[in-house]
């Protein structure tokens, strides 16, 4: 099907191929008008075909103003912070906001000879005869949604490639349902183990999803408690993945700067934080909110998190320790915990949040465990995000994995899931500092037994990737707010030096991943509830209509 | 020099459509800014601004990649493109590197272009233009992510590309079934065409055979300047202080551009008389201010005896290869595939 955008219908002599010269062309729909250039679609711009033109003049412009000004071409070079290159026609016009004085390009004008009056240059040339302008009608996000796998592998022996290839069979077999046919792969599996390197490479994640399998055939699928550790051992286990490789780093320092920057200029400031753990997040936000000009604001936090099984109150000794903090640097801090074994069981009415105030929601790998496993119904998640949007707040941080976990197919999860893991255990490879990286193994190992091993409400890690969750916080209401080349470079230099080479940091559409050479494994992303959210704040009790 | 700027603004918007003419001219705005005076580049920001795809192992438009870290030392990855077959239209994700089955199959090396300091092998152009190489020549594609400079310089750039050569050549499953030897051809644009050479020539003494050559407007220089320099200067997307820059950026320091990687048969350059050069196909963009150069290297190839096929498209921009837009692009993909395909 071709599609016609204004360019193509101004009489222009090429004609597509498919246009039939009697009828006259259909009125542009506005899905037409929105349609974006294809082939530039392809070189990763997102640009409107019927913008085309006003792009290319707006270049025009800015190429004359760096030609005439050096000193804020200098500039330009240097301090300005960059958003979102594939929005193109955006970020030419921020390049131009950042002249004194955007010039109008001679060229874009010229004297009509005839009426002596000034006319818009339109010199580009019209297309090439018998070359259709092709203009698909590529929705972006589709395009992204589009069944996704990511293979970076390192060079495997033999027994290795036999490992995945059994592993995959296994899987298949688990999903026909054919458990005796993949008990004894299983067990083939594991002698196959035997002979193969686990020191490193596709031996050590296959032993962990051997397991898993394992699990999954013999316990069956909502077996034993979920992942069979306690929460405070969960929290020795992420403090260890922590510090062996810089995800949560890179999550927690992302977060902080964009947190930073949406409180510029408030004065009373409330952090909700989705998942407390040790508060690790938090002295470096403390530090940066203290130095910053103009002083610090006054500091609420509220962390959230799991109930202590021994009665302490865990959360507390958390918060203490950062109130410590904040007294030593001279911020006015408050901070208060909300226990809760699972996300959706919190009610906004217990964080307590003050209209005055400026609300930052930080959610760092927590979203995906609302997915339930029925997404058609009122799901958890649904019913968080309309909850976080009531609260009005100033920016919403979200971190995570970048991965398709929570495809319903098993093979097809257990295939992606390999790969994902696969390729976070070789960056775990240039950790040497013990038992930080035998920990962060098992945490990771507890990861993939939940996607492999679980079912149901048992399944908590039920990641999705950054195009689902763009389409999910769109749709509930929220805009995304840019990460920018500011935030992009600090997180690259931190890497450089602090961790191994081979993590890369790339841009994609005003988010930020950090991921393993190319395979993106982390994504974070910042969001803003659309301003149509209720100008009151609504009574705790309120049942508002949906 | 407004008067000039303007001239030359509408000079290139005669030659190109539409949306190339915003592609090229983004990039070159965007790499102004990248270049310091200094020498020194804006990594950060260039890796920022970049437009990154990732690989994927499901097929699109028959084609699918995957990624493999061909060297840990230097963090050598490299993009492996590879046709679906009607036989397994979805691969078996287990076995990504399951050998070629025709009689025989081309493995192209490419290196993709930038001028030594920008793009990489997962940069959307250079994916696109790959994933169009392995239909276009029912080829598979290794695209080599290389060192780039100004971090590092020469000879880097060659060292990665030799590397790779050697890992092609290697590899059992890339093997034709007819002969069972990897059937390899060097191919790139830009600093990519230039890295070809170099290592077509380092493949001489191992013994390792290069079926062919494939040169997209690629990046040599001197120290003279030549007739299209002075002539093209600004013209059509580049400047001579660009060119410049970029050979500041990846020669030895203190090296000028008669050295023999800008300069391949000039004064320090080395003969290919006599040698087992693999046959060329060069591609020369008429309206590219370095095309003395590359005139002069086809030049050089001839008198030394060596099979060389010339392609100049008259009224050619640089990057007119990225988007399928016009008529030059056809033409040129259709010599590639006759190129590729002349050893079946």
């Amino acid at each position: 099907m071709v599609l016609y955008d204004s360019t193509a219908l101004a009489g222009n002599s090429s004609g597509s191929s498919s246009s039939s010269s009697s009828k006259p062309p259909p009125p542009l729909q506005p899905q037409q008008q929105q349609e974006i250039d294809g082939l530039l679609a392809g070189a990763g711009y997102k640009v409107r075909s019927s913008e085309l033109r006003k792009v290319a003049q707006r270049l025009e412009r800015l190429e004359t103003a760096m030609a005439n000004s050096p000193a804020d071409f200098s500039q330009l070079a240097s301090d300005t912070i960059h958003y979102n290159p594939s929005d193109l026609a955006s970020w030419v016009d921020s390049l131009l906001s950042e002249f004194a004085q955007p010039p109008t390009c001679p060229s874009e004008f010229v004297m009509d000879p005839v009426t002596n009056q000034t006319v818009v240059n339109d010199a580009w040339t019209t297309t090439e005869p018998n070359m259709p302008q092709v203009h698909q009608n590529i929705s972006y996000e589709q395009q992204s949604l589009n069944n996704q796998l990511t293979v970076v592998t390192a060079m495997e022996e033999d027994s290795g490639i036999r490992l995945v290839h059994m592993l995959m069979t296994c899987a298949e077999c688990i999903q026909r349902g054919d458990f005796s046919l993949a008990t004894s792969f299983l067990e083939d599996m594991q002698g196959l183990l035997t002979r193969v390197n686990t020191v490193c490479g596709i031996g050590k994640v296959a032993g962990h999803f051997i397991d898993a399998l394992g699990r999954r055939i013999f316990q069956g699928i909502g077996g034993g408690s979920i992942n069979g550790g306690s929460a405070y051992e969960n929290e020795i286990l992420y403090h260890h993945f922590y510090e062996a490789c810089p995800y949560l780093k890179f999550a927690h320092f992302t977060a902080n700067q964009a947190i930073l920057e949406a409180f510029d200029g408030h004065d009373c400031v409330h952090v909700v934080d989705f998942n407390l753990m040790h508060g690790l997040q938090w002295p470096a936000l403390i530090q940066a909110l203290a130095l910053r000009p103009g002083g610090p604001p006054l500091l609420r936090l509220t962390g959230i998190g799991p109930p202590a099984p021994d009665g302490r109150d865990s959360l507390r000794e958390i918060g203490l320790r950062l109130a410590e903090l904040a007294r030593s640097v001279n911020v006015r801090f408050a901070f208060r915990g909300v226990a809760a074994s699972r996300l959706e069981d919190v009610k906004p009415w217990m964080l307590e949040v003050n209209p005055k105030e400026s609300v930052a929601v930080n959610s760092i790998m927590q979203l995906h465990r609302l997915l339930g496993s029925e997404p058609n119904r009122n799901s958890p998640v649904k019913t968080v995000l309309s909850w976080i949007r009531s609260l009005n707040p100033k920016i919403m941080t979200v971190v995570e994995q970048e991965a398709n976990h929570n495809q319903p197919g098993f093979l097809d999860r257990f295939t992606e899931a390999l790969h994902y893991y696969s390729t976070m255990f070789d960056s775990l490879e240039a950790c040497t500092v013990q038992p930080d990286k035998a920990l962060a193994e098992i945490y990771i190992q507890r990861e993939i037994t939940n996607v492999v091993s679980f079912e149901g409400s048992a399944r908590v890690e039920r990641h999705e990737p950054l195009a689902r969750w763009r389409t999910r916080l769109s749709g509930a209401g929220f805009r995304p707010l840019h990460l920018g080349s500011n935030a992009y470079k600090q997180a690259s230099m931190l890497l450089t030096l602090f961790s191994a080479e081979g993590y890369s940091v790339e841009e994609n559409d005003g988010c930020l991943t950090l991921g393993w050479h190319s395979r993106p494994l982390i994504a974070a992303s910042a969001w803003q509830a659309l301003s149509d959210a209720p100008a009151e704040f609504p009574a705790p009790d309120t049942h508002r209509p949906s | 020099m407004a008067r000039s700027n303007e001239v030359n603004l509408n000079e290139c918007k005669m030659v190109v459509p539409l949306n190339t003419w915003v592609l090229i001219s983004n990039f070159k705005l965007a790499y102004n800014l990248l270049r310091r005076p200094d020498g020194t580049f804006n990594r950060h920001l260039a890796e920022f601004l970049d437009r990154k795809v990732p690989a994927n192992a499901n097929p699109v438009d028959g084609v699918f990649s995957f990624d493999v870290l061909i060297d840990r030392g230097t963090s050598l990855l490299t993009r492996i493109y590879r046709p679906a077959t009607a036989e397994e239209p979805l691969p078996d994700v287990a076995e990504l590197e399951k050998p070629v089955t025709a009689e025989v199959v081309p493995v192209i090396i490419f290196f993709h272009g930038g001028s030594f300091a920008h793009s990489s092998a997962n940069s959307a152009i250079y994916d696109t233009l790959c994933r169009r190489l392995v239909g276009l020549c029912k080829a598979v594609v290794v695209s080599v992510n290389y060192r780039r400079a100004p971090e590092n310089r020469y000879p880097c750039a060659y060292d990665d590309g030799w590397t790779a050569l050697k890992w092609v050549n290697s590899r059992p499953w890339l093997q034709s079934r007819k002969d069972s030897k990897v059937h390899i051809y060097l191919a790139g644009d830009s600093s990519g065409g230039n890295i070809v050479h170099h290592v077509a020539l380092r493949a001489i003494e191992s013994g390792i055979n290069v079926l062919g050559n494939i040169l997209l407007n690629p990046m040599f220089g001197g120290e003279e300047r030549t007739e299209s320099e002075h002539h093209l200067d600004g013209k059509y997307f580049v400047t001579l202080r660009d060119r410049d820059w970029y050979w500041r950026a990846y020669l030895p320091e203190g090296e000028d551009r008669d050295h023999h990687a800008c300069n391949p048969f000039g004064p320090n350059g080395r003969s290919v008389k006599g040698i087992k050069f693999p046959k060329s196909l060069v591609v020369v963009a008429g309206l590219d201010l370095i095309q003395d150069w590359q005139l002069a290297y086809v030049k050089g190839l001839k008198k030394a005896g060596q099979e060389v096929k010339l392609l100049y498209m008259e009224q050619a921009t640089i990057g007119f290869y990225l988007l399928p837009n016009n008529n030059h692009f056809h033409a040129v993909m259709d010599e590639i595939s006759r190129f590729v395909g002349s050893d079946c």
